[in-house]
């Protein structure tokens, strides 16, 4: 520690990197000074989740973080996920659906979603609620968000192997 | 709260101890200008208050839950979001975990963080008093103290480690069979903060109440008990029309507050509302799961 400034290190989208902060500097200051610039600043307050980040795979506020929190841990933003070039899978579907009005929003409810995806094996209606409930449009009325993603959660159902059928007779089955 | 309160906030510095020894002799050190840091949401609305030197807690492996003979054991730097995911054997404290704000600030928040400095809003203050929680405290001893929560809340548990003591994890009885839980949390929102917070736990036996707990937050100005409530379930039957009196009574404990534009007569209707809910759910639970 050099006077009132910090050194933190962790995993940016997947490169290692070494920033000098202060001790109180959130990480949503320094990921957006740092060029992570599709990390919103919102409420300010952890409210809207504009500043949605995955900290070692986990959706949090990247607003109410310390970037000190971070050290040693995996972060990840929007960048990782897709490019204006190469779209994500969700982002696709965003567009498809019409689901972007101002999009202030959406690189937050990306980052939700894909906590989800990474996460969870079941994608029941009460889990997508719970995980998506901290972010918050004020254009949409969610509906075109939630037809893109339920869209690319189907698939994904649809894509897992169907689970083996118990075996109850031919050979070499026990009676 | 201006963009710049909320991009650096008053903090001098940020210290990763390696041990709970080290951690203890730091803040001791440090006194009034040093802060324990779980979570540290709650931290972020306090943008006016020098914070001094964060400590982080948070790699000193108190982070877990398990079964330890009669009691579940949470460690004190617990996010909330991992109490909501397990399930132990007559496990309760999921259901309150997932009322709590949104998927990222359980993600965050810890339970230590949640108890520790006890905010008007604080749900899980409410529910331990209920479920007869203790507190272990490490203060620099051989063995953890164990505070019971009625010791615990009798007031801001901040004043408690002012002088470096730590939460070091919360141990809550494993429910035994005839033993129910049932808390309500009343908000205008999924993730708002709490209007009123109430919870319960009965013993039944033959349908009559042998032992009882309640609790209430939010809407008086610090978590408590509520004895007349209690005297007036104790020994009687389990029946919606005994829940309606008992809750009737809790005036007599507190005096409700008006909250986010709703009268204290409001408040107050809810409360019993709710405490009545909290009853019948924990009833449900001591008649539904004797196993």
């Amino acid at each position: 520690m050099k006077g009132n400034i910090n050194t933190v290190s962790f995993i940016l989208n997947g490169q290692r990197k070494t920033f000098n902060v202060e001790p109180g500097e959130k990480l949503l200051a320094l990921l957006r000074r740092e060029g992570c610039r599709g990390t919103k600043y919102g409420c300010g307050q952890g409210t809207c989740g504009a500043c949605t980040v995955l900290l070692d795979g986990r959706a949090v506020y990247a607003c109410l973080l310390f970037a000190m929190q971070a050290e040693g841990r995996e972060v990840r933003t929007i960048e990782s996920v897709g490019t204006f070039e190469n779209p994500g899978e969700f982002q696709k579907e965003l567009v498809a659906a019409g689901a972007v009005q101002c999009g202030y929003c959406i690189p937050g409810i990306v980052m939700s979603a894909t906590a989800l995806m990474k996460t969870e094996k079941d994608f029941d209606e009460g889990i997508v609620k719970e995980y998506m409930d901290g972010n918050l449009c004020r254009c949409t009325g969610y509906e075109k968000i939630w037809v893109a993603l339920r869209r690319v959660l189907d698939r994904k159902a649809a894509e897992k192997p169907a689970p083996k059928a118990a075996k109850t007779s031919g050979k070499g089955a026990k009676q | 709260m201006t963009r710049e309160e909320v991009n650096v906030q008053k903090i001098t510095g940020y210290v990763f101890p390696k041990s709970l020894k080290e951690a203890r002799d730091v803040l001791r050190k440090l006194g009034p200008k040093g802060m324990p840091l779980a979570g540290g949401t709650a931290l972020h609305f306090l943008p006016d208050k020098p914070l001094g030197t964060v400590v982080d807690i948070t790699r000193l492996g108190l982070s877990y839950i398990r079964q330890e003979g009669g009691f579940f054991a949470i460690g004190a730097a617990t996010p909330l979001s991992d109490i909501q995911r397990y399930r132990g054997p007559r496990w309760a404290m999921h259901e309150i975990c997932r009322r709590i704000s949104t998927h990222q600030i359980r993600n965050v928040s810890t339970i230590g963080g949640n108890i520790c400095r006890v905010f008007p809003w604080a749900d899980l203050p409410v529910v331990l008093l209920a479920m007869n929680a203790r507190m272990m405290v490490y203060n620099g001893g051989k063995k953890d103290e164990e505070v019971p929560a009625d010791d615990f809340f009798a007031s801001q548990p901040a004043r408690r480690f002012a002088g470096g003591d730590l939460l070091t994890a919360v141990k809550i009885p494993v429910l035994k069979a005839g033993h129910g839980f049932g808390s309500v949390k009343a908000n205008l929102t999924a993730a708002a903060f709490s209007l009123v917070t109430v919870a319960a736990l009965l013993e039944l036996k033959d349908e009559r109440i042998r032992a009882v707990r309640a609790a209430a937050g939010s809407a008086i100005p610090f978590p408590r008990r509520l004895p007349s409530v209690e005297a007036a379930l104790l020994g009687k039957e389990a029946v919606p029309e005994v829940f309606r009196a008992a809750a009737a009574k809790a005036g007599d404990d507190v005096k409700w507050c008006r909250q986010e534009g709703m009268s204290a007569g409001y408040i107050h209707d809810l409360a019993e509302v709710s405490l009545v809910d909290a009853f019948e759910r924990a009833a449900e639970f001591a008649r539904g799961r004797k196993d």
